[in-house]
């Protein structure tokens, strides 16, 4: 009998491979359960901060809209990535959901690599001139808006105000300093803590990116060209970056848990990263009010050269799938782009707004125990507005493993233009 | 006589029905998206833009330094790590088949475990072992044989090393599986035959348990050489294909290409393809020396 | 001399499962503390594990996540161990040059990186309505040329007298395949179904593309999920990844006798 059932399935299971392959195209069925048009759909990826996030806003845009319904599905980044990648490369944008969150570094490589997948929302009546302009920056592909806003990537560097007082120094000794002050007052520090000031991974581009973007550098020019082995501010950038190296004020790990147990540990007195690496911090308990929160370093040579930069941070984007582009944008322009309610709401996860109405609000003007009892959302929020607009280019991942091979090996012995010159060659030729 | 051939005849019929349901199922599931993704690798550009281009996809991959780089990686991984861990789960077979040994259970168990655990806990706790104040090194400098922390993970060779040393630790176990219900299939009165005739455990070894289990080592031989060649979990959580490429394998580069990198599909089905025709030619060695029946 | 080499064994058989089983203890403390404990490699455990259950619990599916993961690993192991065994018995019992062939041939189906395949396939469920649908789930990884190969390479040990002698009784092909080979084969079928459950409870990629409804989530998908954050609750993570652990080594455990221990024997 038992068999009888299983030959039974193999059977239907055969018959089904057999329709699959000769079925023709049936209606598109809904993938949510409910599929009014009231109903939008939202992939994104962080339970604690973007999902948090977007359900705040849905309760705020209900109040107007009383039958207005938002489904979340969790979606890591990488995984929302590769379906955003697999829908459209197969022709299938009807699969996508309304609206999905994107990564500032991937927005303009996926709206150029599939044009007819996001919604243009320039003419959305979304007030853009209310961000500050390094965040929309990212999100712009031919001058056109394709995403609004959401959180927040200035850059801060956090110190350990204990261990920096060990050594004789202040958080107040870190405010906008350059590189060169920071590598000489780091030295101290490290000879009379043992403690380096910085610690990031080994092959990751991340604090040269910073860097770089705080000159308003980038691995591209206006015409998106590769400028790697030309380009001046990078090759300070570089040199900077292993002097630190050299020095120990910056040690190298080799994965992110290592990074976050650096500082959780206090093997490093301090890191510099996008202002959302605050929540990881506060983890360790033991260490509040321990922390202080500063602007970057600034690079000596460069003209061009400030203390601000981004630093990851997303936005969001409407999709061509969905069935009701005009509430989706309705949605987010009336939640993200105008409800100083919701940034205040989501405040206490992290989420700072590059809103810049919201700053005003009572909320960010109050202080965190945590680092130091100081007004920190303000100050990210002014950091943010200073941050000097940069081309990210269509092929910023590329560019980004192609220079941290550069310095991997550079920091092995080999020689800086030789090795900018083989990053600019590997660049352009996945250009081709 | 023509009977005779008529049976011979419905059996050969009877064959081909039992492949049909599992052959319709790879065609529809893997050779048809399979012959998409060759007229895929004859195009290029980028996205949904795409356009015919000959070879130059093929022509492409070897004068891509990247690429080139993770092949000469990959078959670093496949010499040195696939006959070890074959070979070690050969012994350990044989050692855990052996009717007399106690806490058969729980040894198996135990050694098939890591290929169990979640790539996740794993990925996180080789990279801890093996960090700079990592328990290894700890160990090493305690020991003596080292003074200062060695970054294991941040040295090219060494970073290959501890990827065949992940893979060794992870798969040994699955291949023992195989050779534990292959050895079930021996009698072991044959090898009580040959105790009396006064073989040593070695010649036991090399003559009967081997040769018995030539299907079974034919089996894992292949499918660890393609396991190998497409290998893409521990060169992405285990090291990141880093420092500089050391450690980059194939998949992984395509795998970027596809989905990191502003997507170039028809390069990734071309790079794919190359892929098919190593593991292929190396199957078929295989096959021709470890395929013949007896 | 023959007890010393039998403490050889046992001190290598000692090492090999210490060596095997670290991670899984690593783990299992990991589970019990907080998450900044956890990133400093603590090997003590700690007092965490209910608060680490509780927010896990809070945070994910946990309970709805382990019954799809059961429910599409079992009907996938039942169904492709039939499907498999039943094309490597006809490969192997009624070989011949042209099914050598077929079998090389559908070898290359597993060659190519799923990377290049996927968006093909991606395409042609999505036309079918497959999306979101059990069956779209399981139905690429029903048929493997691995376990194909698997039952083939078998099926060379299963004696032909006793097919014969079954003919002589009357039975038919089929019947001889279900009522001799499969009883006799008992082992091979053990050691395919911890192979297959534990591939189908690993299953990662094709079923995040295809399904995108939260209620379809399986364990890795919930692993995943828990690493996709800002910040990682290490702890929570852990418990998680043990949760995701424990069902396969049970199978293992519970099949392992059948698969290791001469069946063979009492069936002839």
């Amino acid at each position: 009998m038992k068999r009888r059932i299983i030959s039974g399935l193999l059977v239907a299971s055969m018959a089904f491979a057999l329709l699959t392959g000769c079925g023709n195209k049936s209606e598109k069925e809904s993938t949510e359960s409910s599929g009014d048009e009231n109903t939008l759909t939202v992939w994104c990826w962080d339970p604690a901060f973007n999902i948090n996030a977007i359900q705040e806003a849905e309760k705020i845009y209900q109040k107007d809209n009383p039958e207005f319904k938002l489904e979340v599905v969790e979606t890591p980044w990488e995984d929302l990535q590769t379906k955003v990648t697999t829908a459209a490369s197969s022709n299938q944008i009807d699969t996508l959901p309304d609206i999905v969150l994107m990564q500032d570094d991937a927005f303009q490589k996926n709206v150029i690599s599939y044009p007819d997948a996001f919604v243009d929302l320039t003419d959305t009546g979304i007030d853009y001139s209310q961000f500050a302009e390094g965040k929309v920056s990212a999100s712009i592909v031919d001058g056109a808006n394709y995403g609004v806003p959401f959180d927040n990537g200035a850059v801060i560097a956090c110190y350990r105000e204990d261990i920096l007082e060990q050594a004789g120094f202040t958080t107040a000794d870190f405010e906008d300093i350059t590189w060169d002050k920071y590598i000489e007052q780091g030295k101290v520090v490290l000879e009379k803590t043992g403690k380096p000031l910085l610690s990031c991974l080994a092959g990751e581009t991340d604090v040269l990116a910073m860097m770089l973007r705080s000159a308003g550098g980038g691995f591209f020019d206006e015409e998106g060209n590769a400028l790697i082995a030309d380009n001046k501010i990078l090759k300070e950038v570089v040199e900077t970056y292993i002097e630190l190296v050299k020095s120990g004020v910056l040690i190298e790990v080799n994965d992110w848990d290592q990074y976050i147990g650096s500082l959780n540990n206090e093997t490093v007195a301090g890191t510099i990263n996008g202002c959302w690496i605050m929540a990881s911090i506060q983890t360790a308990e033991d260490q509040a009010g321990k922390w202080k929160i500063t602007n970057m370093p600034k690079l000596d040579g460069a003209s061009s050269a400030t203390n601000y930069a981004n630093q990851g941070g997303s936005s969001w984007a409407v999709t061509k799938g969905s069935k009701n582009p005009e509430l989706a944008a309705d949605f987010l322009g009336s939640t993200f782009g105008g409800s100083v309610e919701l940034y205040d709401n989501i405040l206490s996860t992290g989420a700072i707004a590059t809103y810049q109405p919201a700053a005003d609000s009572e909320k960010y003007a109050e202080t965190n125990d945590f680092f130091g009892g100081e007004e920190v959302y303000t100050k990210i929020v002014e950091y943010a507005g200073q941050v000097p607009d940069t081309i990210n280019g269509v092929y910023f991942y590329e560019a980004r493993d192609a220079v941290g091979t550069a310095i991997t090996n550079i920091i092995a012995g080999a020689d800086i233009d030789a090795e900018l010159k083989t990053a600019q060659e590997t660049v352009e030729f996945s250009m081709q | 006589m023509k009977r005779k051939m008529s049976i011979a005849k419905r059996h050969n019929l009877t064959g081909w029905t039992f492949i049909i349901p599992a052959a319709i199922l790879i065609v529809a599931m893997s050779f048809v998206p399979m012959v998409q993704a060759l007229i895929l690798s004859f195009q290029s550009g980028k996205g949904t833009a795409l356009s015919f281009a000959g070879l130059s996809n093929y022509v492409r991959m070897f004068k891509d330094g990247v690429f080139i780089q993770s092949i000469k990686n990959t078959f670093f991984y496949l010499i040195l790590q696939v006959p070890i861990m074959l070979v070690t789960a050969l012994i350990l077979a044989s050692i855990l088949n052996k009717k007399d040994l106690k806490f058969k259970g729980f040894f198996r168990t135990a050694i098939f475990l890591p290929c169990a655990t979640s790539l996740v806990s794993y990925a996180i706790i080789f990279r801890s072992l093996f960090a700079v104040d990592g328990f290894v090194n700890t160990v090493l400098i305690k020991l003596g044989i080292l003074n200062t922390g060695y970054n294991f993970l941040g040295n090219p060779t060494s970073a290959k090393v501890i990827i065949i040393i992940a893979l060794l630790w992870r798969w040994t176990g699955y291949n023992m599986v195989f050779y534990l219900s292959g050895l079930q299939n021996i009698e072991y009165s044959v090898y009580e035959a040959a105790m009396i005739d006064g073989a040593t455990a070695f010649q036991r070894f090399w003559r009967i348990t081997i040769p018995l289990l030539k299907p079974m080592i034919l089996l894992t031989a292949i499918m660890s050489t393609n396991g190998t060649l497409q290998l893409f979990d521990e060169s992405v959580n285990l090291t990141s294909g880093g420092p500089a490429n050391a450690t980059i394998t194939m998949s992984h580069y395509i795998y970027n290409v596809s989905f990191k990198y502003v997507p170039n599909f028809g390069y990734a089905a071309a790079m794919s393809f190359l892929i098919l025709i190593l593991v292929a030619l190396l199957a078929l060695v295989q096959m021709k020396v470890g395929d013949k029946r007896d | 001399m023959i007890k010393l080499k039998n403490s050889f064994q046992y001190i290598f058989l000692i090492v090999a499962s210490v060596v095997s089983i670290f991670p899984l203890f690593w783990m299992l403390i990991a589970a019990t503390n907080k998450s900044a404990d956890v990133l400093r490699g603590t090997l003590i455990p700690g007092g965490y594990f209910i608060e680490n259950l509780k927010s896990l619990m809070a945070s994910q599916p946990v309970v709805s996540s382990m019954l799809n993961s059961f429910k599409y690993a079992v009907v996938l192991t039942i169904i492709s161990l039939v499907i498999c065994s039943l094309a490597g018995y006809g490969f192997e019992i009624y070989h011949d040059k042209g099914k050598d062939l077929v079998m090389s041939i559908i070898l290359l189906a597993m060659m190519v990186p799923f990377a290049a395949t996927m968006i093909p396939l991606f395409r042609m469920f999505s036309n079918a309505g497959l999306l979101n649908t059990t069956i779209g789930f399981i139905l690429p990884s029903l048929s493997t040329p691995f376990l194909i190969m698997m039952f083939r390479q078998s099926a060379r040990s299963f004696p032909h007298d006793i097919i014969e002698a079954a003919r002589i009784d009357g039975l038919n092909e089929i019947g001889i395949f279900f009522k001799m080979f499969i009883p006799t084969m008992r082992s091979t079928y053990a050691a395919a179904m911890v192979i297959t459950f534990m591939n189908a409870w690993n299953n990662y990629l094709w079923p995040k593309v295809i399904m995108s409804d939260d209620s379809s989530m399986t364990m890795p998908m919930l692993i995943a999920n828990l690493t996709a954050g800002y910040t990682t609750d290490y702890g929570s993570l852990m418990l998680g990844v043990l949760l995701c652990t424990i069902p396969t080594i049970i199978v293992f455990f519970v099949l392992q006798k059948s698969f290791a221990e001469g069946i063979t024997g009492s069936v002839k």
